[in-house]
């Protein structure tokens, strides 16, 4: 994006360069991310809830190094996606046929959401940190570090309805984001909500290994993030462009 | 009004004469607040069985059986709350909505947002996890059922500066406000609130008696403390919303 010479000191200018930052921080956050899952063992394949104590146990002491790698990389880069979603707060704002009051609701839940994932990561980490420790311990965190990680989803749903109400309230004859956005919003909740069960089930799609809590909640998280990227780049180029910031 | 209409956000939100009143997605959220915490007050009360409290005073036996005769209901009602517990954000968010209208402006607005956004792991997720985790593997070492049992409780009754932060700023706003969005009333029960936070402090020492987790001070007063200031704005809000010009601008 080309900011134009005369309105580069201007407080819109300023605007649109930050939220053209934290967009981009979506995709760089997103690849450091996905290298992190690809390291850590625990993920291929998602360790099962059946695993017997000794095993978890067992499973700690021989991947010690890269489950720690894996987790701290997400405790250190997994808030930063926040920003990125910082960008959607943003354009709700700007949209119109509403006050700002999802909006607000939607940082509220962003927020909260992040604290829930960087609980799971300490626990992932504090299993690895005495690989040694009694064997019930370990399966106890490694079981409270999975339910954390996947479970709790009630915070992402939230974002996702708030989401697609915004959009559907944006009335303007040019809405910030096409119609579309909020359908597609409310899909990814519904794939995400069977998730919630996997704090119950040991086996099958819905435990926390399984086909719907594992990998149709992560890939749909996933596929969302790089949507949004594309939905929320075209989002903020339209608002420089009106702006009056870069060349129309 | 038909009765279908009173119960939704265009029927609940309205003026004197029964016309929908104050701007559509804030009649949205004002009418989302009761609902939820009517699902809320059920889950927690029936199904979890985190209110009333279970006992801080009991073997680590009775723990375990706590667990195994209540597993169901807890593990039927913690996934459900897992689901909607973002609907704690949406009505938080609908509160700090309303404090950025008041004339004190954003800061206070941001600092209830900020204080109840992070209440919610302490105060409603980590129970819940602990729960969970106990009911998942009902053969586990009894010591750790025990654990988790207090671990979950500990967190949720005496979970204490997050809401301490929030009521503290919502009180300085109300009592600040010209714009009379809440009145001012209001701003002392939510000192109450305070009140009882600082009293629930106690819980981290005391295993029975007034002052335990489930004790008539520690935790009954403050239950009523609650009730009154969740029921009281539960109708400001709605008031609020009512009251709010649907043309009126939002505060950036």
């Amino acid at each position: 994006m080309q900011i134009l010479e005369r309105v580069q000191d201007l407080p819109n200018a300023g605007n649109i360069k930050a939220q053209w930052v934290c967009l981009w921080s979506g995709p760089a956050v997103g690849l450091v991310l996905l290298i992190a899952a690809a390291a850590f063992p625990g993920f291929w394949p998602p360790m099962s809830p059946t695993l017997p104590a000794e095993e978890v146990a067992r499973f700690y002491a021989e991947h010690t190094a890269w489950i720690r790698f894996g987790q701290v990389t997400f405790n250190l880069c997994g808030i930063l996606v926040v920003p990125f979603f910082m960008v959607i707060v943003v354009q709700m704002k700007r949209m119109r046929g509403q006050s700002h009051v999802f909006a607000y609701c939607y940082l509220t839940a962003v927020v909260s959401g992040a604290t829930f994932f960087a609980l799971s990561n300490v626990f992932f980490l504090v299993a690895a940190f005495r690989p040694d420790r009694s064997p019930d311990l370990i399966q106890l965190l490694n079981d409270l570090a999975w339910i954390v990680f996947i479970a709790p989803i009630g915070m992402l749903l939230s974002q996702f309805v708030l989401l697609a109400l915004a959009v559907r309230f944006d009335n303007g004859p040019d809405p910030v984001f096409p119609p579309w956005v909020g359908w597609y919003s409310l899909a990814t909740g519904v794939a995400i909500v069977p998730s919630a069960a996997a704090a119950v089930f040991q086996t099958g799609p819905l435990a926390w290994d399984g086909l719907l809590s594992f990998w149709v909640r992560n890939g749909a998280l996933a596929a969302f993030v790089v949507v949004m990227f594309f939905v929320l780049r075209r989002a903020v180029l339209r608002q420089a462009i009106a702006d009056g910031v870069v060349a129309g | 009004m038909s009765p279908v209409r009173a119960l939704t956000p265009d029927g609940y939100v309205t003026t004197a004469d029964g016309r929908p009143a104050g701007k559509p997605d804030v009649r949205i959220m004002t009418w989302f607040f009761p609902l939820w915490y009517g699902l809320f007050g059920i889950i927690i009360c029936l199904l979890a069985r985190v209110t009333p409290p279970p006992r801080p005073d009991v073997s680590t036996a009775d723990k375990v059986a706590f667990f195994s005769q209540n597993g169901l209901t807890i593990q039927l009602g913690f996934v459900v709350l897992l689901v909607l517990l973002g609907g704690a954000a949406m009505t938080n968010g609908l509160v700090a909505y309303q404090m950025k209208r008041m004339s004190t402006g954003s800061v206070l607005a941001y600092g209830y947002l900020a204080g109840m956004s992070v209440g919610a792991l302490p105060g409603f997720l980590l129970v819940g996890v602990c729960f969970l985790t106990a009911t998942l593997r009902p053969d586990r070492d009894p010591e750790l059922i025990g654990l988790l049992y207090d671990l979950g409780m500990l967190s949720y009754n005496a979970s204490l500066g997050c809401f301490t932060a929030a009521y503290l700023v919502l009180a300085i706003a109300v009592l600040y406000d010209r714009n009379n969005i809440f009145p001012k009333w209001f701003a002392y029960i939510s000192v109450w609130q305070i009140v009882t936070e600082v009293i629930a402090s106690q819980m981290v020492v005391f295993y029975s008696g007034p002052f335990a987790w489930n004790g008539s001070i520690s935790f009954w007063v403050a239950v009523v403390v609650f009730s009154v200031w969740l029921g009281a704005l539960i109708v400001i809000l709605r008031n609020a919303a009512a009251a709010e010009p649907a043309d009126e601008p939002d505060m950036d």
